[in-house]
């Protein structure tokens, strides 16, 4: 045999066995890649890729949709709901009675729950959509509804009090939820939940009276209704926005909020062809103006007159000129609840910057136009708006005006001075920014 | 001559192995590279069919199963979370790490051991499938499928004597289908008390473990002992019927249950201000305690007495001694219309230290708000004996917990028990005249009832009853019937049936708890769901 040569071929077999492992390991590795290659691409599968996998026998009750259906989380929450209902109305009467205060209209002086229960039906979620916009963040948009039969009485007082119960709630909307993603556990630092105006959410609700009638106090349930409204389009509807920390990492939302984007000004004219509602003489007309429900200004009176002229100009915050519209509504003057005589709305998205534009809008009876009755006439309204956008400090300098302005109309509502926050501010020359 | 060339051939042999191993080592191993790769991952519509058909094994049981729901859009917020998550975790985990190394190296004469790096990978876990059962009990189960083939990179430097030696963990794959059960159900966020989690299947892992670069896993044997070795260890932990529980809230407190007894005596009451224009007033005391579903009790009236000694005991059942109150009201009958309200006061029962009895006396007063004008005038005194007693873990009522069936009191008699019957609630009933359901209850002749529910079809009760018994009830039958009452005048059917049921009571017995859902007869699709426990005294 001979040493060297033994030698020799033990060199060559154990080089051969390193060079199989080699290979062997090689071939695992590649192996694995090919696996994990394969799983990532079934996490995401759509309707190509799954035809070319099944052939022929493709199963025929697998689809698709834009909002991914998610019905083994329905079957969760309607096990759950009875829970949820009983630890969520603790929670909705501390966090909603103070927003109804805030939203509360002028003529209702007490509006809060005196009965709270969210019903046996749970919502439903149709569908759900996950998609990334901004580095660092996720959007989810889930489409709830929720044909509950929940069991909410306010207590309303106005002069009289009145417990209004509030049954068969239908709401239809898409809620948007963003998270804010960061590198610490739980890796999301705050969530900002609002509903999306395309498509407009639906809150239907059938009002009651508890022990009287609905007609005792007059216009209530438009009152009513005008609160709720408010306080969806003013609170949760884009661009506005709740926006939540999640304790433990403090972070910088400030680029979540709402900030005014710039400001509108709007000169309101005159109105033309006004509808007489008085029955002696003529009405008293003025008008309101606002984009916010919080932020109203309205004009001087013109008595008797049914072709006014004002030629007041006033300044509106704009928080997100893509969405917003102006409201003008024209009122007439009376001993009493004041009429109103006709509204209309101006959408932003088309004003150019810094480029007055003078409109003539036709004065509606209501803006929700499955409401409108009557195809009466009831005159126009013609003005002039100018919107300015907003640089860094103007913006900066507007917030800080906002939060005073915001902090005054509380001071003065608890001073009894004003009603409530949604009266208009009756400074004819007043100006902001 | 042969042996001896033999013997050297032999051990030529060997040493040449040795340094044939050695250099082929280095000539193949040593230089791999250690950087794990980003997968090259190509859409499916370019490929063939063969890298096709093998994609078939691994095909999603969302698309296999019609019960396995897709939860794709969980997918892509992984995805997308899955940098921050990558961090997050792995900065936890070096920190957990860190103490335990450092406490650990002394004792093995190792220098140092450090995370050379520590990454997740860019492939995230995807749920390959999402499947929810729904059952009669309060719980939730969610069985998600969950597939993690990452290519990760974990690699462990440790140095010693001198030598550095590198252990790298790369390619881990984890293939699971875990079972989530949530359970008990309760009102109070987030609405279930613990997660229980366990696997119905052994998992399936594989993974490359490189020591100084040669991937021990590639070699044919090993790789499978491993494997079969981990699965095992897993499956003796968490493979089901064993779980791993983890606790989110308190259950006896986040029940709501009641944590103990107040004894209230009512001694007597002086100097009580006059309410009826002729004579003296009829005094009495009204006992409740605030935030208690539980009616308020009474002691008898007094006729005319201004000083009346009542010395009357009661007992109430206390939830949450921190915020609830006891109140006391004195009332005036009257023979005719509403009785006056002559004083009362409240007394927090955070105020009594447990199982120590105190006697207070409380003036009476109009409201509790201490601005009110009209509490100067005097309205005279009550005097209170009050007693908090505090369960103690024995006579804690038992909670029960994953079907165990708790003991009967001990005013049963032996050789008999306790029937308990819970009604839950009912589906789909419904009357040809009104639908106010009610469920009344006949077994040996004794009926009970439970509220009404109005105008519902799908009502709610939650309803108790017990039924003490010198026997097991092994022949007998309990008569469950949903009836609806209406309270209009006028009609010529103010009570109607919606359906019943007839339960034999010999599977209780024998099997102590029964919680099912029966179909009604004489209702078109009714349902009722009806929890029974048998319980005896051993």
């Amino acid at each position: 045999m001979g040493f060297v040569s033994g030698m020799f071929m033990g060199a060559l077999f154990g080089i051969s066995i390193m060079a199989g492992w080699r290979y062997m390991m090689r071939n695992r590795s590649r192996n694995r890649a090919a696996k994990a290659a394969d799983i990532k691409l079934l996490g995401s599968l759509d309707r190509e890729d799954l035809k070319k996998l099944c052939g022929d026998n493709y199963p025929e009750w697998i689809s698709f949709p834009v909002y991914e259906q998610v019905k083994w989380l329905n079957k969760q929450l309607s096990k759950l709901w009875p829970y949820v209902a009983e630890a969520a109305t603790i929670i909705i009467r501390e966090s909603v009675e103070p927003i109804l205060e805030e939203y509360r209209p002028s003529g209702i002086s007490s509006l809060k729950f005196s009965r709270l229960s969210l019903g046996n039906v749970a919502p439903k979620i149709e569908g759900i959509r996950i998609q990334s916009q901004k580095q660092g963040q996720i959007t989810m948009d889930m489409d709830f509804r929720w044909g509950g039969d929940p069991d909410i009485v306010l207590g309303i007082e106005a002069g009289v009090s009145l417990p209004i119960q509030l049954k068969d709630l239908q709401v239809f909307t898409i809620i948007r939820v963003i998270f804010q993603l960061c590198e610490e556990i739980p890796c999301i630092s705050a969530v900002v939940v609002a509903l999306l105006s395309e498509p407009k959410p639906r809150f239907d609700y059938t009002l009651k009276a508890v022990g009287g009638s609905l007609t005792a106090i007059p216009g209530l349930s438009d009152m009513i209704e005008d609160t709720v409204n408010s306080i969806i389009t003013d609170m949760l509807q884009w661009p506005h926005r709740i926006v939540v920390p999640l304790g433990g990492v403090p972070v910088d939302t400030s680029d979540l909020e709402l900030k005014p984007q710039g400001k509108l000004m709007l000169t309101i004219v005159k109105a033309t062809h006004l509808k007489n509602m008085e029955m002696m003489g003529k009405s008293d007309p003025y008008a309101v103006a606002f984009i916010r429900p919080l932020e109203k200004f309205k004009t001087k009176v013109v008595e008797n007159n049914l072709n006014p002229v004002w030629d007041q100009t006033f300044h509106l915050t704009v928080e997100d000129k893509e969405t917003q519209y102006a409201v003008v509504e024209v009122f007439d003057e009376d001993i009493g609840s004041d009429q109103r005589l006709g509204i209309a709305k101006l959408p932003l998205v088309d004003l150019q910057p810094d480029i007055e534009i003078e409109i003539n809008l036709r004065l509606m009876p209501s803006l929700d136009m499955l409401k409108i009755k009557d195809k009466k006439d009831r005159g126009n309204i013609i003005v002039k708006a100018k919107y300015h956008h907003y640089t860094k400090e103007e913006q900066d300098a507007a917030l800080a005006e906002e939060k005073k302005m915001l902090e005054n109309k509380e001071k003065m509502r608890n001073d009894g001075v004003i009603n409530s926050t949604m009266d208009a501010i009756d400074d004819p020359t007043h100006v902001s920014g | 001559m042969g042996f001896i060339s033999m013997l050297l051939g032999f051990s030529g042999f060997g040493i040449g192995v040795s340094a044939g191993l050695i250099i082929g080592y280095y000539l193949f191993i040593y230089f791999q590279p250690t950087d794990v790769k980003k997968p090259d991952i190509r859409p499916l519509v370019e490929r063939d069919s063969d890298t096709l058909q093998n994609m078939l094994s691994e095909i999603p049981l969302w698309v296999k199963n019609p019960d396995f729901d897709r939860v794709d859009w969980l997918n892509k917020f992984i995805e997308y979370m899955w940098p921050y998550l990558d961090k997050a975790i792995c900065k936890t985990a070096k920190e957990i790490a860190k103490p335990i190394i450092a406490e650990q190296i002394p004792k093995f004469k190792v220098d140092s051991v450090e995370f050379e790096t520590l990454t997740l990978g860019t492939l995230p876990p995807t749920f390959q499938g999402m499947k929810v059962y729904v059952t009669d009990e309060k719980e939730l189960i969610m069985e998600p499928s969950l597939k993690w083939a990452g290519n990760p990179n974990v690699t462990v430097v440790a140095r010693a004597f001198g030598l550095k030696a590198t252990v790298q963990v790369v390619d881990l794959q984890v293939f699971a289908a875990p079972r989530i059960t949530l359970k008990p159900l309760v009102p109070s966020f987030p609405c279930f008390a613990k997660i229980c989690v366990s696997l119905m299947e052994k998992p399936h892992v594989d993974f490359g473990l490189r020591l100084f670069g040669a991937d021990l896993m590639s070699i044919p044997g090993l790789y499978r002992f491993v494997q079969e070795q981990i699965k095992d260890q897993v499956a003796n932990m968490y493979l089901w019927p064993r779980t791993l529980e983890v606790q989110i809230l308190d259950p006896s407190k986040a029940l709501k249950k009641p944590v103990g007894i107040l004894h209230v005596k009512v001694l007597k009451a002086m100097k009580l201000r006059k309410k009826d224009v002729l004579g003296a007033s009829d005094p009495y005391v009204k006992i409740k305690l605030t935030e208690s579903k539980l009616p308020s009790k009474k002691t008898t009236v007094k006729h005319k007495n201004l000083n009346p000694v009542w010395d009357e005991e009661f007992n109430m059942v206390v939830k949450d001694p921190e915020s609830q109150a006891v109140e006391f009201q004195v009332y005036d009958w009257e023979q005719v219309g509403k009785h006056d309200k002559m004083g009362m006061n409240v007394v927090p029962l955070k105020e009594l230290a447990p199982d120590e009895p105190k006697t207070v006396t409380l003036d009476l007063l109009k409201t509790m708000d201490p601005n009110d004008v009209q509490n100067e005038k005097s309205r005279g005194q009550i005097v209170v004996e009050l007693l908090y007693k505090p369960f103690k873990d024995e006579d804690m009522p038992t909670f029960e917990d994953a079907g165990a069936v708790p003991k009967a009191s001990e005013k049963t008699p032996p050789g008999g028990g306790e029937l308990v019957v819970r009604v839950h609630e009912a589906q789909d009933v419904e009357g040809k005249h009104h639908t106010n359901p009610y469920v009344r209850i006949l077994f040996k002749g004794e009926e009970k009832k439970t509220k009404h529910v109005k105008k519902n079809r799908d009502p709610r009760w939650d309803a108790e009853f017990k039924f003490t018994l010198e026997e097991p009830p092994v022949n007998d039958k309990l008569h469950v019937e949903v009836c609806s009452a209406s309270s209009k005048i006028g009609l010529l059917h103010p009570k109607e049936s919606l359906g019943y049921v007839d339960i034999s009571l010999g599977d209780v017995v024998h099997n102590r708890r029964i919680n099912e859902k029966y179909h009604l007869i004489d209702s078109r699709n009714g349902k009722i769901q009806i929890e029974l426990q048998w319980r005896t005294v051993s």
